[in-house]
């Protein structure tokens, strides 16, 4: 039923007893399997796949493969697919993309008409005023122009994409005759080899060749295939050479994901793309119905598919040569045969939805449904580029050649000359040779200087000179534009006259034309259309193409979906022992940081008053917790700390501040002595990991001499903190080992003990919230069982669990400031009040400097405790305080919350030194405009300023 | 000192030990990999400075393992560093024998550390998804001790084989242990394991 399919041919890679339905534009269509959506449509008789961006030109197949502009289809929920190379698949939903209202009728076609006023630079000079325009009109209309599918964000069923890393010896870009010639003798010399191939089958030009071409692809294949050392990845890219070969790999089409990234690490890059064959600038070049020859090639070769019945073909060179007789071959007719080596051109081809008539640079008009060019070959460079590499344009064989690369890059295959069969997969074995042998010099060497690998058996690998015979340069006549002006960027729809225009307006450096024309920066990338956009600059300033130069190619080589560059998601979440009980209990979730933790079970006020009155516990494990040992602990606490250690005794408790370099007030907690040379000091929950990393920076690299083991514990203790004036009944329930009683274990002070029958548990008498209390740190592998325990033995106190959300009313009842909330990354010392803590007259401290000059200062905020007048008001936080009516700023509110304890708002604030006296009253600039008054109050602490709650 | 007298709490006979890792193993149909919880394992660490006599005993350079006589595998985690992993509850067994003559310090970090172990003839592949280390056979050996990211967590890694196939201890600060364990059995879904619900990273 495909009317333009062919009887059998010998290559042909298509299935014929499969029948795969699908849809186009909604209407029904078959194909095989094999078939590549383009090949089935094609078979079936479809011309037209696309519009152009800008002058919604209709547009057929060009290069019927991966890189073809013009056969960007939406599959299903998919934009961007590559219908030259996607296979197909039963069941697919195919439609045209970027048509406004459908392929047949596209209203954009009126571009068209007024294309003259559309050239080079219309965006920049049509849509800049007015401005007000853009947001209501000029943003909505271009959306409709955009080029892309449309993504379905909530029907979407693409699976989440995939990531994964290799480290091959060898990675070879390119799985045509020299890329596997590579790939063979790599894996022969020792190598881990790991080859890439962009479509779905190895072969590259062999696939469409001769009967020989097939026979050498056989036997490769099966080479490559058979070599356990060689990993084959078809229908994947390698899109960038970082440093170190660091190779970006997009693999599509693999079962787990759309597409998937392969970050590898090779030894030796291999480059060996081939090349990929140039569009002809004339008149009419992109109508459906003109080819390169390869288009005909492969769909004649591997889809059996006839491209057209009547056809002109302009050949320079022996494979466009080649098409003429797979045309004939496909029963097509040969119209005229042009011989661009003698001087025979191409002028104009006339048609709309397709090839009709074709004038020819005799002045003969012919009739045709087919134009085939093959007028030139690209060198894809760009991953020679990316190694550093300026290719060097030679106008004898019409293209660019790589020039100089690093060791670790070699290139092979028709990137670098021409040659047979055999002479290609000769160079790709050679080039493989060497390339195995330097990265397995630098295995050698990285065995040798890793702790954990394997030392090498023998000596290093000698080195290999490169003795590699080059291949020839074969001469090509430079075709690069007819008499006519034609189109240079498909993707981007920017012909040969709009660059003139560039040049003229004197945008006439390579670099410039492009961001002025945006020729290059489509989905093709250059790939089809920088050496032409260069010929065109050539040409129109009377240069060489040598002196032109190129625009530079950078990653990625192929578009790549946003999706994959992100890969899977891995957000690393913490959960304490006790997480699960919480959320078993009606938590609510709390993300703090990278832990979850429970905000409340339902009433934080209740939860609040629970501990005011009786008891309540929290599970405060993230608190971070570094374990340290060793004789000169003490220097280190006077190092890092702003305070005093010398004199802890062993079972006493110290707070302490650290600030930066800088005098910023970096983090806070209480470190306690548990033995002689044994501290366990505490941290913000936020800065437990940078605290941790300081105090090892500090000891590995400023003080070697100094003896201390840190160890981070935060996880391996659970903290509970059991807070309320109940608690000590609770725990004298529960505790073994320890006297409780307050003379014996006063407030700061810190015991190790049994609690409900857990041994090695650590008891301190601290706490956020004001109340007495005691926080109990239990090996986390028995939390959930002291947990329960404190549950059970405390049900008779009115015990009740409290979450994050009560701790934080409460330690702002009692004034107690968080450090990141109620200081900032300007807050030095003396402006978190922490007043005679900091000792200015030790020998050294980190900040020590930055903390003389700041103390010194009179200028600087100061954290005070703010009542507002109106004690229903609670101001938000960040509220500023300003002076009077106007609006200077003179502080702002850090915390508030309406207290429970005292029924009325209590805040913490950053306010102007002016304002900080006891009694001063301050303006408060609420969010809907309102301006309250506050009182500043005496101390930090709203509820019990003497401490006798905590003290009890 | 007088000691407080505890008195009514609900003691439980055996307090048994809690993973964070709420989920049995995971595996996949064929057997070509598996998952499993080992955050029990007694895990010891003992940091001693070179020159000291436990340094010496312990023998093992940084970079590899080996299985003392006593059961006890001996990991040379960081340099002057060891982590000693031995069954269930013999910490204090592991920790009494270490010369603490000089600078020297062994810690329990049983309850501190999640564990779990990757095995099977697609343990390396699985790995390969989340941790960019390079686990060739050469470059990490059976024995090989290690630390790399593992889906953005930071682990201790040792590969320890068993019977002759590719076997993975990972190790992590404990409070990651349950996202880790969900990580790497999302991993393995590309070889064919299917995971129980609530074990997600999506």
């Amino acid at each position: 039923m495909n009317p333009n399919r062919l009887p059998v041919r010998p290559g042909e890679v298509i299935d014929r007893e499969t029948s795969l339905a699908f849809t186009w534009n909604g209407r029904p269509h078959t194909g095989h399997r094999g078939d590549t959506i383009a090949s089935a449509l094609a078979a079936d008789g479809v011309d037209v796949f696309a519009r152009s961006m800008k002058y919604k030109r209709r547009r057929g197949i060009m290069t019927a493969d991966h890189w073809d502009p013009n056969l960007f289809v939406q599959v299903g929920d998919e934009p961007n697919v590559r219908a030259g190379s996607r296979r197909l698949v039963a069941g697919m939903e195919v439609s045209a993309q970027n048509v406004w209202p459908n392929l047949r009728f596209d209203i954009g076609a009126a571009n068209q008409l007024v294309g003259r006023f559309l050239s080079s630079g219309f965006y920049y000079k049509t849509f800049m005023r007015p401005k007000w325009l853009w947001h209501h009109l000029y943003q909505k209309v271009l959306r409709k122009f955009a080029p892309g599918g449309r993504i379905h964000w909530e029907t979407s069923t693409h699976g989440a994409y995939d990531k994964r890393y290799a480290h091959p010896d060898v990675l070879v870009a390119g799985g045509g005759p020299a890329g596997m010639g590579a790939a063979i003798a790599a894996a022969e010399a020792g190598a881990s080899v790991m080859l890439v191939e962009h479509e779905p089958d190895l072969g590259g030009h062999l696939r469409w060749g001769d009967a020989d071409d097939l026979a050498v692809l056989a036997d490769l294949a099966a080479a490559v295939e058979s070599h356990p050392g060689i990993e084959v990845l078809v229908d994947s890219t390698v899109t960038g050479r970082y440093d170190h070969n660091w190779i970006a790999v997009m693999q599509r089409s693999h079962e787990i994901a759309p597409e998937r990234l392969i970050k590898a690490r090779a030894g030796s890059l291999v480059v060996a793309p081939g090349l990929i064959e140039r569009p002809y600038v004339f008149a009419g070049n992109d109508t459906p119905g003109v080819m390169l020859s390869g288009a005909v090639r492969r769909l004649i070769n591997l889809w059996a598919v006839r491209p057209g019945t009547r056809a002109v073909v302009l050949s320079a060179n022996p494979e466009g040569d080649a098409a003429i007789a797979d045309l004939e071959a496909a029963g097509v007719e040969i119209v005229a045969a042009l011989d661009a080596r003698a001087g025979e051109d191409i002028v104009e081809v006339e048609g709309r939805g397709r090839v009709g008539n074709v004038v020819l640079g005799d002045g003969r008009t012919v009739s045709a449904d087919l134009v085939v060019i093959g007028t030139g070959w690209t060198a894809p460079t760009s991953l020679l580029n990316m190694a550093g590499d300026r290719p060097v344009y030679d106008p004898t064989a019409a293209r660019y050649f790589p020039n100089q690369l690093p060791d670790d890059v070699l290139a092979t295959g028709g990137i670098t000359g021409n040659g047979t069969t055999a002479e290609l997969v000769e160079h790709g074995r050679a080039t493989g040779t060497l390339a195995a042998n330097r990265a397995l010099r630098n295995r050698h060497d990285r065995r040798s200087s890793t702790a954990r690998a394997r030392s090498p058996e023998g000596p290093i690998p000698e080195s290999l000179h490169d003795t590699r015979a080059s291949l020839a340069r074969t001469p090509h006549p430079e075709c690069y534009r007819s008499s006519s002006h034609g189109m240079v960027d498909f993707s981007e729809d920017v012909s040969s006259k709009d660059l003139v225009q560039a040049s003229r307006e004197g945008f006439d450096s390579i670099e410039l034309m492009k961001r002025y024309t945006t020729v290059t920066m489509g989905p093709s990338q250059g790939k089809l259309e920088t050496v032409n956009a260069a010929a065109v600059l050539a040409e129109t300033r009377s240069m060489d193409m040598v002196d032109i130069g190129t625009t530079v190619w950078r990653p990625p080589f192929a578009p790549i979906s946003l999706g994959a560059l992100a890969g899977r998601i891995f957000e690393p979440i913490r959960r304490s022992a006790l997480q699960d009980w919480h959320e078993d209990h009606g938590a609510s979730p709390l993300l703090a940081g990278q832990w979850v933790r429970p905000d409340h079970y339902g009433d934080p006020v209740a939860e609040a008053r629970n501990v005011r009155e009786n008891v309540g516990i929290i599970d405060v494990t993230p608190l971070g917790k570094l374990d340290l040992r060793g004789p000169d602990v003490t220097k280190l606490l006077e190092l890092v700390y702003v305070n005093r250690w010398q004199k802890l005794d062993v079972g006493r408790v110290r707070y302490g501040t650290m600030v930066a370099e800088d005098g910023v007030v970096s983090d806070d907690g209480v470190t306690g002595r548990l033995g002689e040379d044994h501290y366990l000091m505490t941290t913000t929950s936020s800065g437990a990991g940078a605290i941790w990393e300081m105090l090892e920076d500090y000891l590995q690299t400023y003080r070697p001499d100094w003896n201390v083991h840190v160890t981070a514990v935060t996880g391996g203790l659970t903290s509970i903190n059991v807070a309320g004036p109940r608690c000590r009944e609770l725990l004298l329930r529960l505790v073994e080992g320890v006297d409780l009683s307050p003379d014996a274990f006063p407030y700061f002070h810190v015991r190790r003990g049994t609690v409900a029958g857990v041994p090695d548990c650590i008891i301190w008498r601290i706490g956020f919230t004001g109340e007495l209390s005691y926080e109990v740190h239990v090996p986390s592998g028995h939390a959930l069982h002291v947990w329960e325990s404190l549950l059970a033995n405390g049900e008779d106190l009115g015990i009740m669990p409290f979450g994050v959300e009560s701790q934080r009313i409460l330690r702002l009842e009692k004034g107690h400031y968080i450090v990141g909330q109620d200081t900032d990354g300007l807050t030095k010392a003396p402006s978190a009040g922490l007043g005679g803590l900091v000792k200015l007259d030790k020998p050294d401290t980190l900040g020590l400097p930055e903390l003389r000059a700041a103390y010194a200062r009179t200028d600087l905020p100061i954290l005070v405790a703010i009542q507002t007048d109106d004690p229903e008001v609670v101001p938000m936080e960040a509220d500023q305080i300003v002076d009077g009516d106007s609006n200077r700023i003179l502080g702002r509110i850090t915390s508030s919350r309406m207290s429970p304890t005292l029924g009325r708002s209590v805040c913490l604030g950053q306010v102007d030194p002016s304002l900080a006296a006891a009694g001063s009253k301050v303006t408060i600039l609420l969010i809907d405009g309102r301006r309250i008054l506050g009182t500043v109050q005496e101390h930090h602490a709203h509820v019990d300023p003497e401490g006798v709650r905590q003290n009890a | 000192m007088p000691t407080s007298i505890p008195r009514g709490y609900v003691r439980m006979p055996d307090i048994e030990f809690q993973s964070p890792i709420s989920h049995g193993p995971i595996s996949t149909p064929d057997g070509s990999v598996s998952i499993e919880d080992e955050t029990s394992t007694t895990k010891v660490v003992v940091r001693a400075a070179a020159g000291t006599a436990a340094a010496a005993d312990l023998g093992v350079p940084y970079g590899q393992s080996r299985l003392r006589a006593d059961g006890t595998l001996v990991c040379g985690t960081r340099p002057d560093e060891w982590t000693l992993f031995a069954a269930a509850g013999r910490a204090a067994e592991v920790i009494a024998p270490v010369d603490t003559d000089g600078f020297v310090n062994a810690i329990d970090i049983t309850h501190g550390r999640a564990m779990m172990r990757v095995s099977g003839p697609k343990a390396t592949a699985l790995l390969a998804k989340v941790c960019n280390i390079d686990l060739a056979d050469d470059m990490t050996p059976d024995g090989a001790v290690f630390s790399g990211s593992v889906a953005k967590v930071t682990c201790d890694l040792l590969r320890a084989d068993r019977a002759g196939e590719a076997s993975y201890l990972i190790s992590c600060e404990r409070s990651f242990g349950s996202y880790l364990f969900a990580a790497l059995a999302d991993a393995s879904t590309e070889f064919g394991a299917s995971l129980p619900a609530g074990l997600s990273i999506h």
